[in-house]
């Protein structure tokens, strides 16, 4: 697993280090810096809460997304 | 209503096909893709359900949802082999799920092994990535890790319990929008 953080992005808000259950991010220099990725179990839950979405991941498994509805999306693509 | 609405919904549920009683059906119908409609359907209904569930039993309404999954859970794994070790079992039980869930055991860097003996408890990590429960909530705007979570707990547990003859316990460790993480604490 890789995980890459855009220091630039980030806001050093630590909401990242507080949320992941396995420690995978620490703050250093008030920038979020991934210290065990090999600990990410790629539940993605900090990418859901970074308020500045700076954080990517690699060589994750994207779980199937049912809840998506294509009508909506098709509906969006049209106004995107 | 006019007539001609009645005509237009009479010929809608109309066809010539011949129906047999013998003959079974042998694949979906309609196809998967144009079932989309239905899934969701069915996961705004599930939605509905446990969250007026909840509003009326409160926190009862997880001991519910439980003993229903573990009812579910020991049914089906029922006509499954029985397996004495964990690993063997979990096995079986990821072909049991297979197309609802799907997980893997999961380990922190610095632990050897998958089982995990700590305070006393013996556990293994366990990573849902796919899962139904998750997209069900997803699409109604609710959180994760109540009522609808403890059904496929209870599952979990009762396919377990089935499988092994041991008894089993399921925590909630994290949950995130793309896989959770829970405990599978053995007795």
């Amino acid at each position: 697993m890789e995980i890459h953080v855009d220091k630039d992005a980030c806001v050093g808000c630590g909401l990242c280090v507080k949320d992941c259950p396995m420690h995978v991010y620490e703050l250093q220099d008030n920038v979020s810096v991934a210290v065990r990725p090999n600990n990410c179990m790629g539940c993605l839950s900090c990418h859901e809460i970074c308020p500045a979405q700076a954080l990517e991941h690699r060589g994750i498994y994207a779980a199937r997304r049912h809840y998506i509805d294509i009508k909506v999306c098709e509906m969006l693509r049209k106004v995107v | 209503m006019s007539a001609g609405y009645i005509d237009e919904l009479h010929e809608a549920f109309h066809s010539d096909l011949v129906y047999r009683s013998e003959e079974i059906p042998l694949e979906c119908s309609p196809r998967p893709k144009e079932m989309e409609q239905t899934l969701h359907g069915v996961m705004k209904l599930n939605g509905l359900v446990i969250r007026s569930l909840e509003e009326i039993a409160g926190r009862g309404a997880n001991a519910v949802t439980y003993r229903a999954g573990k009812k579910f859970g020991h049914e089906v794994a029922k006509y499954f082999q029985k397996r004495e070790d964990v690993e063997g079992a979990l096995h079986e039980l990821s072909d049991l799920l297979r197309g609802q869930y799907s997980f893997e055991v999961w380990k922190p860097e610095d632990k050897e092994t998958f089982i995990i003996e700590e305070n006393g408890e013996t556990f293994i990590y366990l990573v849902f990535h796919d899962c139904i429960v998750r997209q069900t909530l997803r699409r109604n705007g609710l959180d994760q890790g109540g009522p609808l979570c403890q059904t496929l707990f209870g599952y979990v547990v009762g396919a377990i319990e089935e499988i092994t003859g041991r008894k089993a316990k399921l925590e909630i460790v994290h949950t995130g929008p793309n896989a959770c993480l829970k405990k599978l604490v053995l007795k």
